[in-house]
């Protein structure tokens, strides 16, 4: 794996690039709208809202706390969507970089997705107020939150750069993700308790679903004050970094065409 | 330093591309891939360009100039052969490529420069630098949006060339901006080839290239033609280029001259053209020359009856329509008695005074007041200048003329005043 390593130490010369496309990124986004930086924090609040409506109102469930518990699977629920979503137009949507100049390419499809965590962190704002507003309080096993959201950017990094190249050579991986991730959703405990399902179904989706895991795990630490158990732990970190890797190694095969392909 | 070894880069022309899974699994399943066709932009093609070298690329458009500085600059990979460049890379592809539009100028420097693989430290310590080079300090913290695109070109110009470069990589930007910017940037371009820095260069501007360079490889079709020293690159180029032109251009006119008839030509007919050719210097027929060459120009008459005292006259046009000249046997003194059954008239122009352009040539035949038209054909014969012998490129007249330098002060080492023919 030599030439994975070199494409790492290039990666850290070009630091200060994956910074500015991020800024880029985030002032582009707010510098055009009314309300800009609020946007971030109003958006997750109105979809709180409507889903506490919808499935805490309309339909009654007897989870305490619930607009807390939806915004806790709606923050790292979003963070994916924006990563998956927006990472298949990173390479096809800046052709024009990329036929003008050289820079290690999975640079964009990275910076993208770290765009999307720092307007996670910032939309986490929203969270440690509602936290304050509902009097729950947050024990030390908060402390946790860095390391699961490492392991969130870990399986988003592998799965942005699988999609930003392969929609290179077929664009409509676009079309078919937008259903795949409507059904992802649905999958994911964002509004619901996974240990509702009947049990033999959870544990099916803990197991093929990486972001059922790591939601319940955001639940776990922030919410029921208790630590996240080792072995569950220890299996998503290993689905996030084998992702991660076959993402990368797909990537770094196709990526010597993108100049002449996009 | 570039290396540059048996490099061959394939593309594959896909009529129609499958960028769809179902035209993938059709194609698979049929075993068919039909519409793939094969292209090579280089064949073969090696050159090494040292420290502190300049080195031009030389062709027409499609001759692969472009796939080569792609190469070099790693946007692309070759199918075989191997690209070796050491040191950091400023490639003036496009300029301002990456700029994002809703951001600053100063924004912007900041994310082009770390495309170019600079820190921030390095972009900090240089800012004012940029700022300055690019007369921007005004408008530098407006969006870039609002810049015209020769304020574009000057930021994308000045972060570039910060970049303090090993190689610079140019392809044909010097055309943009106004004339002291260009020379600005020539000078920037010079002053880094005096630091000793390598320099790769396409233009087709052979000039530029001939005394900026110092080697220079002529691609054609993707395939070296020659190598060396750039003035001798450049010279079998151009020899090249002006036979295939004049190949083409003669036998592009021979087919444009009889539709015209209809809408170019009225007249009485008492006394007719029949046809006008053009003679080159050599004698030959054909409508290209030289400047400096003689031009002469057959008219063909045929009078079905005695005409007393006809007009022959032509005049040329450049090629937006604006009259150069207009000359008549009258003003010219020539009178002529009468003609009757077939003959010739000659119009000589022993040294051709235009530039390099294509002209049109109307010839005519009046009544002796210049009233009456007999047979006039306005604009309907093409002929081309080229450029081989001079250098003069403005403009499209060449004036003789002489220079002479006067200095005032004693000190200054006089200079023979030269003569320009």
């Amino acid at each position: 794996m030599v030439s994975f390593r070199q494409h790492l130490g290039e990666l850290l010369r070009y630091r200060g690039l994956i910074k500015n496309l991020v800024a880029r990124d985030l002032k582009a986004r707010y510098k055009n709208s009314f309300l800009g930086f609020a946007w971030s924090l109003v958006n997750p609040l109105m979809m709180m809202s409507v889903f506490t409506l919808v499935f805490g109102i309309l339909m009654r469930n007897d989870i305490p706390n619930f607009p807390v518990f939806v915004l806790i699977g709606l923050l790292p629920w979003n963070l994916t969507v924006g990563s998956v979503m927006g990472s298949m137009g990173s390479i096809v949507g800046n052709g024009n970089l990329i036929k003008k100049v050289y820079f290690p390419r999975e640079i964009l499809p990275i910076s993208l997705v770290f765009s999307n965590v720092v307007n996670f962190l910032l939309a986490s704002i929203i969270l440690g107020l509602m936290l304050i507003f509902f009097q729950i309080s947050v024990s030390p096993l908060a402390l946790y939150f860095p390391l699961v959201l490492l392991i969130h950017i870990i399986f988003l990094l592998g799965l942005a750069l699988f999609l930003s190249s392969i929609n290179v050579f077929f664009r409509d991986t676009q079309v078919i993700m937008e259903v795949l991730v409507l059904a992802w959703m649905f999958m994911t405990p964002v509004f619901y308790n996974i240990e509702d399902l009947t049990s033999n179904f959870s544990r099916v989706m803990y197991i093929i679903n990486p972001m059922a895991s790591i939601i319940s795990t955001y639940r776990v630490i922030l919410l029921y004050d208790a630590a996240p158990a080792w072995d569950f732990l220890a299996r998503t970190t290993a689905t996030s970094v084998a992702v991660f890797v076959l993402g990368y190694w797909f990537f770094l095969k196709h990526a010597p065409t993108f100049g002449e392909e996009v | 330093m570039v290396l540059f070894e048996n490099v061959s880069k394939r593309f594959i022309l896909r009529h129609e591309r499958h960028r769809s899974f179902q035209e993938a699994f059709v194609n698979k399943w049929k075993h068919r891939d039909r519409s793939n066709e094969e292209f090579w932009a280089l064949r073969d093609v090696s050159f090494t360009v040292g420290e502190s070298g300049t080195f031009g690329l030389v062709g027409e458009n499609g001759s692969g100039k472009s796939t080569a500085l792609k190469l070099i600059t790693r946007i692309i990979n070759p199918t075989s052969g191997n690209v070796k460049v050491e040191g950091r890379i400023a490639a003036l592809l496009e300029l301002g490529a990456g700029f994002h539009q809703d951001l600053s100028g100063r924004e912007n420097i900041f994310l082009n420069g770390s495309i170019l693989g600079m820190t921030g430290k390095e972009m900090r310590a240089r800012l004012d630098e940029i700022v300055e080079f690019s007369e921007l300090e005004r408008f530098i913290d407006t969006p870039v949006k609002h810049y015209s695109s020769g304020m574009y070109a000057r930021l994308g110009f000045a972060v570039a060339i910060s970049s303090d470069p090993d190689l610079l990589v140019i392809d044909e930007v010097l055309s943009v901006g106004d004339e002291a910017f260009q020379r600005k940037c020539a000078d920037k371009i010079r002053e880094i080839k005096d630091r000793g820095k390598s320099i790769i260069l396409v233009s087709h501007n052979l000039q530029t290239l001939r005394d900026l360079c110092d080697e220079a490889v002529w691609l054609d079709a993707g395939v070296e033609r020659a190598k060396g020293p750039s003035h001798e690159v450049v010279d079998k180029y151009l020899e090249w280029a002006n036979i295939k032109n004049k190949t083409r251009l003669e036998g592009a006119q021979s087919h444009s001259q009889s539709g015209l008839e209809e809408t170019h030509r009225w007249g009485t007919r008492e006394v007719e053209l029949t046809a006008v050719e053009f003679v080159d210097a050599e004698g030959r027929p054909g409508s290209v020359f030289d400047t400096g060459d003689s031009m002469l120009v057959r008219m063909h008459y045929r009078a079905r009856q005695r005409v007393e005292k006809p007009v022959f006259g032509i005049a040329i046009h450049r090629i937006d329509n604006l009259l150069i000249n207009g000359p008549n046997t009258k003003t010219s003194d020539y009178d002529i008695d009468w003609v009757e059954g077939e003959g010739v008239v000659q119009y000589l122009v022993p040294s051709l005074p235009l530039l390099e352009g294509t002209y049109r040539l109307s010839a005519a035949i009046y009544d002796h007041s210049c009233l009456h038209p007999y047979d006039h054909h306005d604009r309907m014969y093409m002929f081309t200048v080229q450029p081989r012998t001079v250098k003069e490129r403005n403009g499209f007249l060449h004036i003789p003329c002489q220079w002479c330098i006067e200095p005032k002060s004693a000190v200054h080492e006089g200079r023979a005043p030269t003569s320009n023919r």
